[in-house]
């Protein structure tokens, strides 16, 4: 692979970025002004509006065994009760105790009303600790999909008024212009300009038509640029007519990770928007979790009815290449003992398993699964936009914690990712707790395997 | 009144019945009465002091069967040796007299005898209209108050004038009491069954004729001695029941086999009775081993406490049609809840008024 | 009229009533409730494949999970097992049953059933300790965790102690196994106990939403 970073410029891109993170929350707009009775009240009815038969029967599932508890890292490594995820349901099953409950009639007698200071309250679980990572949902013997309901909370917290301030940084900026970390045009032309030079090849930029679409993130234009760099040069490889767009390359979506519903709507419809306009088959999310159920799972939605293109995530792009024998890719010199993570929103919520497990095996790696893999995997501790939130710092150590053990245990002597802000975490947390195993990004081994001769088409 | 005055050894010798056989009668009392052997003497003693007690019998709403049990019509026996130790001074069916005759022999000796003379009732008291049950133009309410005043005590006979019985069923058309319900000032014991047991019936008027009390009582009156065990417990077929081995139908192989009878509605456990102890007809059987569930005769309600043949697991009332009726309703209020839920639904989720406003303007 | 005849007769009727319109009360009203519309193409075809496939794998936890949660699970397994069995394969409550529907079906033999609602019995007791001592449970749990408990545990203890004629006389306790199978139905379609009617369509719901994801769970 073509190297498009050194270590000294990720070092250094690192701390700069991680010292702009540091910076949001007092960067953010104070939280909005709202009176109890408007805060409630707008909680409520996104509430209200969200129920309906499937989330009803789930609620009425519930049979306090407290099995949740055990599943989620927080809960597990905390071993503070309060962080058992069905108690982050409470408010949610409050409201549709006392009016939209078949039995509502009965409950208003002794359920509570929501209060402000029950929706303050209610911040630290939704937000500092929950990602949504939904491996609650696993264990539940009713099947309770909690971690959909929690971010449902987030979107009644959002119309409250009460998201976290950093992540009302985000919102707010991405709704202004859609960008995040001030990754705007300029700053996207100018990786790109800066990839190009060390690729040696012109990148495809703002094609009218093209057969893909390949989207990146305001992470990776600033820090992980072996990701973008990787997907562009095992794309030229594979001869793929690709475009990337100046009019569409931001792929994270902080309305989604805010629970700002208008701003998530609003992202996700102008991807498709640019897609449908270039008239692609396949658009390439990039290495970040979230984006890909904010496109592949909510664009329909968003849209109004079925988009015309596939949706699929840098990891399950190549990999199907590899596994239908499109792409082939070299062994590598070692065969070097890893562990895969598999980011929550791609594999768990995703169904993309086999497709980054095929790429280890064509680079001739010998992957050691971590006992919890697959859907069942553990989140890396800070997915969800949590990574941004200060508040959350105990907890973000507790899961990296839980997921290191298990990292530990396989003997793996790195870990390959596919999603910056699994990546982000992981080397924050390794900086915090004073560990060395280094994190690899699934795109850029991709790229570093590419064979030398370029024989492989499209 | 000529009987008075002969010693019980003539009159015993008149009926053929050696003293031997009559200590017997003595002892077995005793040993009903769960009294010590020792006591056998004195109820001998009493039983043959020349004084005898009065004892008027007065029938009311009744049918006969507790004289005909104490009589055993059919066959005369040793316990009807109680009629030899007693004046019964009243009694409907068995004196000679009729008429105001008999009205006035009653009441000369509940004159003579005032605060000493024991009253045994059998039959229920109508308190509806009083001529359901008048004998000698008087009202059995009235007849009954008046005895009562100058007994000493009262034997309540059987299930109707202990509990209200058969009259007292449901819809109960007399407005029929026990006798309980009437007086409330005099020592009552209640005997009940339909009819009671012999043997239990004259032990009790042995009892109190030896010793000038009622036995020791249970919660509704009852002798303790006799009422105070279920039929359950003393069933010979309750290892059948333990086993889990019930006739299902009268004629099949469990019934043929002598198994428990609970499934065919048996009221063994919730009776208090000594039947299973005692048996009737000398010991001969009782309903049970004749392959017939125990009705439960001796406790109050038995009639109404659903049917005969019901066992005691199964709901009187809950059925088939009350459920369907229930689960008709339940659907309709379902539907309605469903209904009711969607359009709640679909208000929360209609678009703004101020988008509405807009469209308009 | 007796406690007993009380029990066995209009008690229980209003309870079977109360049970039945609270029931299809509550299921109407959740089943014909607005459902959300799926737009997005699913990864895998025919999701109610993966629902029905859920339906059945939360009856045991994941590998992964089993050393934490073995306990619950057997223990719940071991009540709704024995519950099921004693309720309806017990020979009296077959009698019970017949005398609504008009036919039986063959029993258990007494002393599996005895044995069975005993360790019910003991479960439920054990459950519903734990449910006061583990601090997460503590947390959770509400009037109606504990009350459906104890509610669902005095059938048993009633039974059992009528059955065995041991405690209070027998029509006594005969009329209060009635009675409080009575308190069981008032109380089911109001409380956690209408889970009965939740958790498989729950389950469903799940293993849909992660089929469309092409996940299998």
């Amino acid at each position: 692979m073509t190297e498009v970073v050194t270590k000294t410029e990720l070092d250094e891109a690192f701390a700069m970025f991680y010292g702009m993170a540091a910076s949001i929350k007092d960067l953010a707009s104070p939280e909005p002004e709202m009176t109890e009775a408007e805060r409630v009240g707008a909680a409520k009815g996104v509430f209200l509006k969200a129920i309906d038969a499937e989330m009803a029967t789930q609620l009425d599932a519930c049979v306090k065994c407290g099995a949740c508890a055990q599943a989620c890292q927080y809960s597990i490594g905390t071993n503070d009760p309060k962080y058992t995820p069905v108690r982050k349901l409470e408010l949610l099953k409050r409201v549709y105790d006392r009016e939209l409950s078949p039995l509502r009639w009965l409950k208003r007698l002794y359920t509570p009303d929501l209060t402000e200071a029950d929706l303050r309250a209610h911040q630290e679980l939704v937000y500092d600790a929950c990602t949504m990572c939904g491996r609650c949902n696993l264990v539940c013997p009713s099947g309770i999909n909690i971690a959909d309901m929690v971010a449902l909370n987030r979107s009644a917290l959002a119309a409250a008024g009460l998201m976290p301030a950093e992540l009302r940084f985000m919102q707010e900026g991405q709704e202004a212009d859609g960008t995040i970390f001030g990754a705007d045009e300029d700053l996207f032309l100018y990786r790109i300009q800066d990839l190009q030079e060390r690729l040696g090849f012109e990148i495809p930029l703002d094609k009218e038509k093209a057969d893909v679409l390949l989207v990146t993130s305001g992470l990776d234009i600033h820090l992980f640029r072996d990701a973008t760099g990787g997907a562009i040069e095992a794309l030229q490889h594979m001869g793929v007519d690709y475009t990337l767009r100046t009019d569409g390359y931001e792929g994270a979506n902080f309305g989604l990770l805010s629970g700002h519903d208008g701003t998530k709507k609003k992202l996700t419809n102008h991807l498709v928007d640019v897609a449908i306009k270039t008239g692609v088959k396949v658009v390439i999310v990039p290495e970040c979790g979230h984006s890909y159920p904010a496109l592949r799972f909510y664009g329909a939605e968003a849209h109004g009815g079925a988009i015309p293109f596939e949706v699929m995530t840098v990891s399950e792009y190549f990999g199907r290449a590899v596994m239908e024998g499109r792409l082939k890719l070299e062994k590598d010199a070692e065969r070097r003992v890893v562990a895969l993570h598999d980011p929550c929103k791609v594999g768990r919520w995703g169904g993309v398993f086999e497709e980054p497990r095929a790429i280890i095996e064509a680079i001739g790696w010998e992957l050691h699964e971590t006992e919890s893999n697959r859907a069942y995997n553990f989140c890396c501790g800070g997915g969800a936009g949590n990574f941004l939130i200060e508040s959350a710092d105990q907890l973000k150590r507790t899961g990296y914690r839980i997921k290191m053990n298990e990292i530990e245990q396989t003997g793996a002597k790195s870990i390959v990712v596919s999603c910056g802000s699994c990546r982000m975490n992981f080397e924050v947390g390794k900086v915090k707790a004073g560990d060395t195993i280094p994190v690899e990004s699934l795109a850029a081994l991709i790229a570093a395997h590419l064979p030398k001769d370029k024989g492989a088409k499209a | 009144m000529i009987r008075r005055q002969q010693p019980l050894s003539e009159r015993l010798e008149a009926r053929g019945i050696s003293r031997r056989s009559f200590l017997k009668f003595c002892t077995t009392t005793a040993s009903l009465l769960a009294l010590s052997p020792a006591l056998a003497p004195r109820i001998a003693e009493a039983l043959e002091s020349p004084r005898r007690p009065s004892v008027i019998w007065l029938s009311f709403q009744e049918c006969t069967g507790c004289s005909e049990s104490i009589l055993r019509a059919g066959a005369p026996s040793i316990e009807s040796l109680i009629f030899e130790a007693i004046s019964l001074d009243y009694h409907e069916t068995l004196q000679a007299a009729a008429g105001h005759q008999a009205e006035a022999a009653r009441e000369q000796a509940m004159a003579e005898n005032a605060g000493g003379y024991i009253l045994v009732v059998d039959g229920s008291v109508p308190l509806g209209n009083a001529g359901f049950s008048t004998v000698a133009g008087q009202s059995n309410l009235d007849t009954l108050k008046a005895a009562a005043a100058g007994a000493a005590a009262i034997i309540c006979m059987g299930t109707c004038s202990a509990f209200g019985g058969i009259p007292y069923a449901n819809p109960n058309p007399t407005g029929a009491v026990p006798v309980s319900e009437i007086i409330t000032d005099k020592p009552i014991v209640n005997v009940p069954g339909c009819p009671p047991i012999p043997a239990v019936m004259t032990s009790v008027i042995a009892h109190y004729i030896t010793f000038g009390t009622l036995p020791e009582l249970d919660h509704l009156g009852r002798p303790k001695v006799f009422y105070g065990q279920n039929i359950h417990d003393r069933c010979y077929r309750r290892p059948f029941y333990e086993r889990g081995q019930f006739a299902e139908t009268f004629d099949d192989e469990g019934a043929k086999a002598g198994w428990c009878l609970y499934k065919l509605g048996c009221k063994g456990p919730t009776t208090y009775n000594a039947c299973a102890v005692l048996k009737w007809n000398d010991g001969t059987s009782f309903p049970i081993e004749a392959g017939h569930g125990c009705l439960g005769c001796s406790e109050p309600n038995f009639w109404d406490g659903g049917s005969f043949y019901k066992p005691l697991s199964q709901g009187t009332e809950i059925g088939g049609k009350t459920l369907i009726a229930a689960g008709v309703a339940g659907i309709a209020g379902g539907v309605a809840a469903g209904v009711a839920n969607r359009a709640k639904q679909k208000t929360l989720r209609a678009p703004k008024p101020e988008a509405k406003k807009e469209d308009k303007a | 009229m007796s406690l007993l005849d009380f029990a066995r007769g209009p008690a229980l009727e209003w309870a079977a009533v109360v049970f039945m319109v609270g029931m299809l009360w509550r299921i109407g009203g959740l089943t014909l409730m607005l459902r959300n519309k799926v737009l997005s193409k699913d990864r895998t075809p025919e999701p109610w494949k993966g629902g029905l496939r859920t339906m059945f794998t939360r009856f045991s936890p994941a590998p992964v999970f089993r050393r934490k949660v073995a306990f619950q699970y057997i223990a719940g397994w071991v009540w709704h097992l024995g519950f099921v069995l004693v309720v309806f394969f017990f020979q009296l409550h077959i009698q019970f049953f017949k005398g609504i529907v008009g036919f039986g079906w063959p029993a258990l033999p007494n002393g599996m059933i005895v044995a069975m609602g005993a360790v019910s019995l003991a479960v439920l007791i054990t459950l519903l300790i734990r449910r006061m001592l583990n601090p997460v449970l503590r947390m959770i749990s509400s009037f109606d965790d504990y009350a459906s408990t104890v509610i669902t545990a005095l059938p048993f203890a009633t039974g059992l102690m009528a059955f065995a004629h041991i405690g209070l006389a027998y029509e006594t306790m005969l009329a209060l196994h009635f009675l409080s199978v009575a308190l069981l139905l008032v109380w089911f379609p109001f409380s956690k106990l209408f889970h009965v009617f939740t958790v498989l369509p729950s389950r469903y719901a799940l293993g849909v939403k992660f089929w469309r994801k092409g996940v299998k769970v």
